[in-house]
């Protein structure tokens, strides 16, 4: 076996994320990759919230799959879920002492959720007892692990000092060690995952001790029956990085040294990586300064007037906070201001889904603003291409002297991976015009080229303005000055299609000479490259053209294919307008007529895009995809 | 260097399109004035304005200009200070922009003491789109340009000013210059958020709160004795100010309400979390050395040790 998917469950706020973050760096310790995907509700405490994750031993997996090999469980509300998503001999880690708990007693299923599973059990002949349910997953090929909690943990009090009440925290441990077993992982590398979570003390000696004491007990009833073939492939030095980490290590690298935020999911956690590394290790290279605003306008616009000063600045932020956003974007357009956004689209509109994920602000991103200036917009669709994208975009900003929208997702925001480190001797910074020492008669909106030298404040006296302005800043309405100015900035599109090349705006991967071609962005790239092996095995050649910038967008690439393959051509996207179709369509003048779409807020399935793979090629023209809890 | 500028070389050649007799016009002299005797270097003067006739006010002015959004001043002011502590903040903008539609950030400026001087050009109206009611103008009063009479009360700037955590809140009025280029002066070299409320007549639509009205009415708080410094606890003082703030009565109290100089200004703060804060603020951070980033690899790894497997 070379790879694992599984499954852990349970009550958010109940220590779900150390199991999985133990676990992951417990199998990267190992040498295997990792990706692990969190899905939860916007809730603090109690609501089901889980992990789905697969390790692979040939390489560093991108995608996430379906059916799981195994589920672990914190709570009955975690088999009640999840039973549905198991394959064929998967293991169930599950908490025996629930076994009377039925379904309508737990208080944190939504009605929508337990009718959804009553109607499943209700086809399956099966009470709504979760000792039914085990008895006849049981009876059907799935491997049951009933440990008594309770037991384990009074086990637990009984060799320490820890009272009843912090004994429940213990049962992610009881996951970890359950799950380490079955998956046969060195417990050498169990250890270094707990002691990263653990650090010291009798906290981390009380988790090891328990870990092992479940580990053993698994293992002497069930032995090792998920373990992993060794790993085939060296990856080298490895990071562990949520989409988040990834992207706040890009703009360290890229020269960032200001961010601005407001409290937002899935964004906020980027700037609080950033502030606890404000110091740069302390290492002279300089600061990193984080700034929280009172909201999202005053994110903006303070980003936008840092920019003024010569700081490389961003805010990040989720769609409602990137709405408010919207006017500021326009002044730092008019005003030839470079500011990033990193955009974490989720799933909206208005507050949406704020803890699911989507793509459904690409036309937003693209097309917000009252007015029209230049701006560029990347998308990235992995942990790697998100670094490189938020080095790009801060050079792009200065490059041009434009805002540039990076957009990211909740998918690749709350998805941990193991990566390989980025080889940092590739990482250019271009600033740019720039004067340092400007003479008397500069002027900061020069016409003599679309992109102006740029002095600093306190460098030159300077004038910005929202309003229409002549070559030195000053409010001016005359027709003349406003055509050549417009004509000036407008002409900074021009310039990036020219200078931005091809290969830097898309990528095209898979088959040669295909029998389908998946044309998507964002997230889509993980759930794409599973498929394409996956479709292979069905005998069906595919290719994956992925779009990275859709301002400027790769017009020639897209239309070339479309020209070879127009009647197999499929969008895939994680919205209901099949927005990036839409861009082909305006940009490059191509009508892409099938459709793959999800926007159920959870990501799309290897398995399932497959399978949508396939009934496209029998005729079906949009099909809409709803797997995952 | 030392500069000697004389108050017309903070004058731009932009010619002054506010109406004739326009409150502005005072509020414009005293920052010529106080920039000249202050001695300021005017690249080193920012100053950010919002919307409105206030939001020229840039313009006029050879020093740095940041003309922005409605509403949207003080961020901007926020994010030029912090990145780039050695400028001089001083920001401008009309009641409706910073108590009306910018009201939140008016409130968290005061919660950071950002070092930079806030300028509220208070007329009561939002003239520029022709006279409606600012969040300055009291219930019932209905100047020439409204259609009835105003039905929303006035928000009272000083004691909001006070409540937020300015540790400078002074009133000043266009039409006594010298007093107010004064107050100008003492703000800017208060260490924190100061706030000035600048009584300023718009001559074209508030035919209620005109000069004759303010010259009947303004007094002189330090004249009259009262003293605006924290000695002690902030807390009294405050209490003290805002009282005065609501003072009832015929007369307007104009000059310091409330100076405390105690109070860590953001600069500060931040110098405590990011100990070269002050001498390498973002704006001067080296980020590349010909063409490559300054965060090496192995600075890579040690910054983000603790990703690593």
């Amino acid at each position: 076996m070379n790879s694992l998917s599984y499954l852990l469950g349970g009550p958010q706020g109940g220590g779900l994320e150390t199991s999985s973050q133990v676990l992951s760096w417990a199998f990267a310790k190992s040498g295997y990759g990792v990706i692990s995907d969190r899905e939860y509700y916007s809730n603090i405490v109690g609501r089901h919230s889980y992990i789905h994750a697969k390790v692979d031993g040939e390489e560093l997996p991108k995608d996430l799959e379906y059916p799981v090999k195994l589920l672990g469980s914190m709570d009955a509300e975690s088999v009640f879920t999840h039973f549905t998503d198991l394959d064929r001999g998967a293991y169930v880690v599950y908490n025996s002492d629930l076994n009377s708990t039925r379904l309508s007693q737990i208080p944190s299923v939504e009605p929508e959720v337990g009718i959804k599973i009553l109607e499943v059990l209700k086809k399956l002949n099966v009470e709504q007892d979760l000792g039914s349910l085990v008895k006849y997953l049981k009876e059907n090929g799935v491997n049951i692990v009933a440990l008594s909690y309770r037991d384990l943990l009074s086990e637990l009090q009984k060799r320490t000092s820890i009272v009843a009440a912090q004994a429940s925290r213990y049962i992610s441990t009881i996951i970890i060690g359950a799950s380490a077993a079955l998956a046969g992982i060195d417990p050498e590398a169990v250890k270094y995952g707990l002691t990263r979570r653990f650090k010291s003390g009798p906290v981390l000696e009380h988790n090891l001790a328990f870990s092992e004491l479940v580990t053993n007990l698994v293992l002497s009833s069930f032995g090792s029956p998920l373990k992993l073939d060794p790993p085939k492939a060296d990856f080298g030095k490895l990071m562990i990085v949520s989409g988040n980490d990834i992207v706040a290590m890009g703009k360290v690298v890229g020269g960032l040294r200001m961010q601005t935020y407001y409290p937002i999911t899935p964004a906020a956690d980027e700037s609080f990586t950033l502030e606890e590394h404000e110091r740069l290790g302390d290492s002279g290279a300089g600061s990193l300064t984080v700034f929280q605003l009172e909201d999202e306008l005053g994110a903006v616009n303070a980003a936008i007037g840092a920019a003024l000063t010569g700081v490389r600045v961003a805010a990040a932020t989720s769609g409602p906070g990137f709405d408010l956003m919207v006017e500021g974007l326009g002044w730092a357009g008019m005003n030839e201001a470079p500011v990033v956004i990193t955009y974490y689209q989720r799933g909206g509109p208005s507050t949406g889904q704020p803890t699911r994920g989507g793509q459904s602000d690409l036309l937003s991103s693209v097309f917000a603003s009252h007015g029209e200036y230049p701006r560029m917009v990347l998308a990235s669709g992995d942990h790697e291409e998100a670094f490189w994208d938020a080095v790009d975009a801060l050079n792009f900003a200065e490059i041009y002297q434009i805002p540039v929208i990076h957009l990211v997702d909740k998918f690749l925001a709350n998805t941990i991976r193991s990566v390989t480190l980025p080889d940092l001797s590739k990482a250019s910074i271009n600033r740019g015009k720039i004067v340092d020492q400007p003479g008397k008669d500069y002027k900061r909106f020069s016409f003599e080229s679309p992109v102006s030298p740029r002095a600093f404040l306190g460098k030159a006296l300077l004038w910005y303005t929202g309003d229409e302005h002549n070559e030195e800043g000053h409010i001016v309405e005359e027709s003349e000055n406003r055509v050549k100015i417009m004509d000036k900035r407008m002409k900074k599109l021009e310039l990036i299609e020219q200078e931005v090349p091809e290969e830097r705006r898309v990528s095209v991967f898979g088959e040669e000479s295909p029998d389908v071609v998946l044309y998507g962005w964002g997230f889509v790239k993980g759930a794409a490259f599973g498929a394409i092996k996956m479709l292979k095995e069905e005998g069906v050649k595919a290719m994956y053209v992925h779009v990275r910038t859709f301002v400027p967008y790769p017009k020639k690439t897209i239309q070339d294919l479309y020209s070879k393959y127009r009647d197999v051509m499929i969008g895939v996207e994680h919205n209901y307008l099949a927005q990036a179709s839409i861009l082909a369509s305006t940009f490059a003048n191509v009508e892409i007529k099938k459709h793959i779409l999800k926007y159920t807020g959870r990501p799309i399935y290897s398995n399932e895009l497959k399978e949508a793979v396939m009934r496209v090629l029998k005729g079906s023209d949009k099909v809409v995809l709803e797997y995952g809890a | 260097m030392v500069l000697e500028l004389k108050p017309t070389d903070y004058k731009s050649s932009v010619w002054v399109d506010w109406c004739p007799g326009c409150g502005n016009f005072g509020i414009l002299s005293a920052m010529y004035q106080a920039f000249a005797e202050l001695k300021l270097d005017p690249r080193k003067i920012v100053v950010v304005s919002g919307i409105g006739c206030s939001g020229k006010t840039p313009h006029f002015l050879n020093v740095e200009g940041v003309h922005t959004l409605h509403g949207r001043a003080l961020p901007y002011a926020e994010g030029i200070k912090v990145a780039n502590p050695e400028l001089e903040v001083l920001v401008n903008a009309g009641d409706g922009d910073l108590l009306g539609i910018g009201a939140g950030h008016f409130v968290a400026l005061g919660r950071r003491n950002i070092d930079m001087v806030v300028m509220m050009h208070d007329n009561t109206v939002y003239a520029l789109t022709k006279g409606q009611a600012a969040p300055t103008l009291e219930r019932g009063a209905k100047p020439k340009s409204l259609p009835k009479p105003n039905i929303q009360d006035a928000v009272n700037p000083i004691a909001l000013a006070l409540a937020s955590g300015y540790t400078f809140v002074a009133r000043g009025y266009s039409g006594k210059v010298k007093h107010l280029k004064e107050l100008i002066k003492a703000a800017i070299q208060h260490r924190g958020s100061a706030f000035l409320d600048i009584l300023q007549p718009c001559v074209t639509y508030d035919n209620i709160h005109t000069y004759d009205y303010y010259n009947e009415r303004v007094y002189d708080l330090q004249e009259s004795g009262y003293d605006p410094e924290v000695k002690g606890e902030p807390e009294p003082k405050i209490a003290e100010a805002i009282a005065k703030s609501y003072e009832k009565g015929s007369k307007i109290p104009i000059g310091i309400f409330y100076r405390n100089p105690n109070v860590p200004t953001f600069d500060e703060r931040l110098k405590e979390r990011i100990p070269s804060y002050m001498q390498n603020p973002p704006a001067y951070q080296t980020i590349e050395k010909g063409g490559k980033t300054v965060i090496s690899q192995e600075l890579f790894e040690k910054i983000f040790e603790s990703y690593l497997i």
